[in-house]
């Protein structure tokens, strides 16, 4: 079934990766202003001075990937795809939490 | 290939307006978005709204779509007529070639596809009507500009033990490949992938250059997968660390001693407290998802009283009785 194909290393992104402006825009498919936008609302934490010079940690690229998918598929705008990430996140962390105490009463 | 009634996916009329599609789409958007989505199909109907209203919303792939006519069924065999867009201006593929690029991301092989899930994807007919695949006449022809290729995404699945000791997956992509007619065709393309351990719940992996090819001898893009780890009969996940719910008896936790504890690389020897008590956590440092950082595995004791179910049983309950003097709602008392 594998035979042939071809075996690539994968590389985890972790906090030790960090990813330059202009690749996160491309990845997350996200204008760098969004971005700028974003940064000021508190869901991503770059460093560096000038917007175009920010690096980001590789763990950004989850949520900065989520809001970019909401602006564009949604047309909500970088506050209210920010609200929703920090409302969805916050849904799966209750949700986790419900799951951990639903196993902990049936056990 | 099957027909897709467009109109009927965002339910409006074949004479809706642009505003009356967009608002559709809005609606039908925010109701099976994924991400915010709690409909059980919410993916697949999302894409099916997305893919109706990249054709809708453009006036031109509108007008050739319409051409088609308006008999055709939802689910009929469909072939497009030959020469079926002539007369229409073409300007690229989905998203005027700005957008996602349909029908070249990964699908999963070899494990299934419920593994992998493809992100980026076009139905069979869109493909063959407006590109994305590279066949039809709005796809992209090869391109003469020099420029990157597009990432891909994928979301990937794993078990917990894989994510502790590394695994490899098997990824069927397709990648456009550029023609001697300077057209782009979509080759299939096997590869195999390890994943290093230590992989966490939403942890994105690059896999550099397995991405679309870069047009005019352009740089490849990246192939990014993003993990999801499923939910284990033992262990529960947080981070690096796992926690397990460890039975245990009365007489364990009272004179403490050593037992039997699974962990991710197998089963050690842990020494309970005396004295220890239902719900307490003990900690088994670095037994966690291995990193530089490796979690933890916490033990959280569960006290399973033997059932008083034989009159040797019975007994024992009556002999603590009289012996302990154990009133377990002291605390209650004002």
């Amino acid at each position: 079934m594998t035979d042939g194909a071809d075996l690539l290393q994968a590389h985890l992104l972790d906090e030790r990766d960090w990813i330059g402006a202009t690749e996160i825009c491309r990845v997350c498919r996200i204008e760098l202003t969004a971005v700028v936008e974003l940064t000021d609302l508190g869901v991503v934490s770059p460093r560096g001075y000038a917007p175009e010079e920010w690096q980001f940690p590789a763990t950004a690229l989850p949520r900065l990937r989520t809001v970019g998918r909401l602006m564009r598929d949604l047309g909500v705008n970088a506050s209210g795809a920010a609200l929703a990430l920090e409302l969805l996140e916050e849904q799966h962390d209750l949700q986790r939490r419900l799951r951990r105490l639903e196993r902990l009463i049936h056990e | 290939m099957e027909y897709r009634d467009y109109y009927k996916i965002l339910g409006v009329a074949r004479a809706a307006t642009a505003d009356e599609v967009k608002k559709s789409y809005r609606r039908l958007a925010r109701k099976f978005h994924p991400d915010v989505s709690k409909e059980k199909d919410a993916e697949a109907r999302f894409k099916e709204v997305q893919e109706a209203y990249e054709v809708l919303k453009d006036p031109e792939k509108r007008a050739a779509y319409d051409q088609l006519g308006s008999n055709w069924k939802s689910g009929e065999q469909f072939r497009p007529p030959p020469n079926w867009a002539d007369g229409f201006e073409f300007r690229g593929g989905p998203r005027g070639g700005a957008g996602r690029q349909g029908g070249s991301g990964p699908r999963g092989s070899g494990y299934g596809s419920e593994d992998v899930f493809e992100e980026d994807s076009y139905s069979d007919f869109f493909s063959s009507l407006f590109g994305g695949g590279g066949s039809g006449p709005f796809a992209q022809q090869a391109g003469t500009r020099r420029r990157a290729g597009r990432d891909h995404h994928a979301g990937i699945e794993i078990d917990l033990q894989e994510a502790f000791a590394g695994t490899t997956r098997t990824l069927e992509l397709k990648r456009p490949q550029v023609k001697s007619d300077g057209k782009l065709e979509v080759e299939p393309h096997t590869v195999r992938v390890t994943i290093p351990a230590g992989v966490t719940e939403g942890q994105p992996i690059r896999l550099a250059g397995q991405g679309e090819p870069g047009p005019g001898g352009g740089r490849a893009g990246d192939l990014y997968l993003e993990v999801h780890i499923r939910p284990d009969k033992l262990f529960q996940l947080e981070g690096r660390d796992v926690t397990l719910t460890l039975p245990v008896a009365p007489w364990e936790a009272a004179l403490g001693g050593p037992v039997k504890v699974p962990t991710l690389a197998g089963t050690v020897e842990m020494n309970i407290p005396a004295g220890a008590q239902s719900g307490q956590k003990l900690r088994l440092r670095g037994r966690g998802l291995p990193g530089q950082q490796p979690g933890d595995q916490y033990v959280q004791l569960k006290v399973v009283l033997p059932p008083a179910n034989s009159p040797e049983a019975k007994a024992v309950y009556e002999e603590m009785r009289r012996t302990l003097a154990f009133d377990p709602r002291v605390d209650l008392e004002r």
